[in-house]
């Protein structure tokens, strides 16, 4: 195909099928929500259309690209085609890490009193203002928490205190899945010097590495949700607990369809899709990954640590 | 000021990201160089922040957000 002219496939019934099954996936989610019978089977329904139009759409296009049908037009449209989903994952981050500074820079300290606008010290007495403060009690509430260990009385409010429990500690699961993630890394940049010096069999060790790296990192924030639930961190913990979960929440899924787009590109090496010279599928997954990477880097040190 | 270190290697990183992803944009042979001589620094720095950070707070420099369940109300939560 000459460089003029630009490739449009055929009438393709894939777009109408991923309508019909996201909109099934999200009719049965609502009902799912209310507590409809149907809602769970409605929605597994759709989300198995969704992955079929996924692999007959992808499958496609990865078939016209092997097939030559693309040219160099085509190839400068997937590239900022890429580079805008990026945008919006980058917005979508910076959204979150936004509210996280917001609230534990400004908004907290001013519901405790500081500095000026409508906010003032007596906007509720009880209220101390820290970022870390789970609990949002009433005074004279008795806490119930299994991790309590003793119930010391404050003289100055009256308020039944406990001795708090310590849900996350940096150094350990944090510490080592950051360690994971960015060992990840390490091999995936070997897996792509390997696929540009054109070794085939060494791309493929280190990717699988890298996906192993991936899953094991999931599965240890798998267990560090489940210790921080049990000791009574949670979603409804005040702004820190939702922060915290919808950050770490995002960034795990975004891990689990990185290790989905990994195991896809690997699948596609050994078909022998992408040489040293063509390998844009393999370049965009990279990116992906490499971002990824960074967003916990960032929730590592913004999170844990400063 | 291990703070602002830690900041100003996280900047980097973000640029170093950014270089990446123009490389790929631009692709061919140059934006393929590009790309991958980023992706490598960002990873090389990337291994560097998070040995400082070990180290800082090892050392002492930094302390960790320690997060507390069912903190006192009226006092400041205890650190570890």
């Amino acid at each position: 195909m000459s460089e003029q002219e630009y490739y449009v496939p055929n009438g393709t019934y894939w777009p109408i099928i991923g309508s019909i099954g996201i909109a099934t996936l999200f009719i049965g989610f609502a009902n799912q929500m209310h507590g409809v019978s149907w809602g769970g089977s409605v929605m597994a329904l759709g989300f198995a259309i969704t992955v079929f139009m996924m692999f007959g759409w992808f499958g496609q296009v990865v078939n016209e690209s092997t097939n030559g049908i693309y040219n160099k037009q085509v190839d400068r449209s997937f590239r900022w085609g890429m580079s805008w989903f990026i945008f919006s994952e980058v917005m979508f981050f910076a959204a979150f890490f936004g509210a996280l500074f917001y609230a534990r820079a400004l908004s907290v300290p001013w519901l405790g009193g500081a500095d000026n606008n409508i906010f003032t010290p007596d906007l509720w007495n009880a209220f101390s203002a820290s970022w870390h403060q789970m609990a949002f009690l009433a005074p004279g509430t008795e806490l119930q928490s299994g991790t309590l260990m003793s119930f010391p009385e404050v003289p100055a409010t009256g308020i039944e205190t406990a001795t708090p429990a310590m849900v996350v500690d940096p150094w350990g699961l944090p510490a080592l899945n950051t360690a994971l993630l960015l060992a990840s890394g390490v091999t995936l940049t070997f897996a792509h010097h390997a696929l540009r010096a054109g070794h085939r069999n060494q791309i493929v060790g280190w990717l699988v590495a890298t996906i192993a790296l991936g899953a094991a990192f999931l599965g240890f924030q798998i267990m560090e949700y489940g210790h921080a639930y049990q000791d009574g961190l949670k979603l409804t913990s005040g702004i820190y607990g939702s922060t915290f979960y919808m950050l770490t929440g995002f960034h795990g899924f975004h891990v689990t369809v990185g290790v989905i787009m990994l195991t896809v590109i690997l699948y596609r090496v050994q078909k022998g899709h992408f040489n040293a010279d063509n390998h844009f599928g393999f370049e965009g997954v990279a990116w992906y990954w490499h971002f990824v990477d960074v967003v916990w880097l960032g929730l590592f040190v913004f999170v844990y640590w400063l | 000021m291990t703070e602002v270190v830690i900041v100003i290697i996280i900047i980097a990183i973000l640029v170093a990201l950014g270089f990446g992803l123009i490389g790929m944009v631009k692709g061919g042979k140059a934006g393929s160089d590009k790309m991958f001589k980023s992706l490598a620094t960002r990873v090389s720095l990337s291994v560097l922040l998070f040995l400082l950070v070990l180290f800082a707070g090892y050392m002492g420099w930094i302390e960790p957000n320690v997060v507390m369940v069912d903190a006192p109300v009226a006092q400041a939560p205890v650190q570890k």
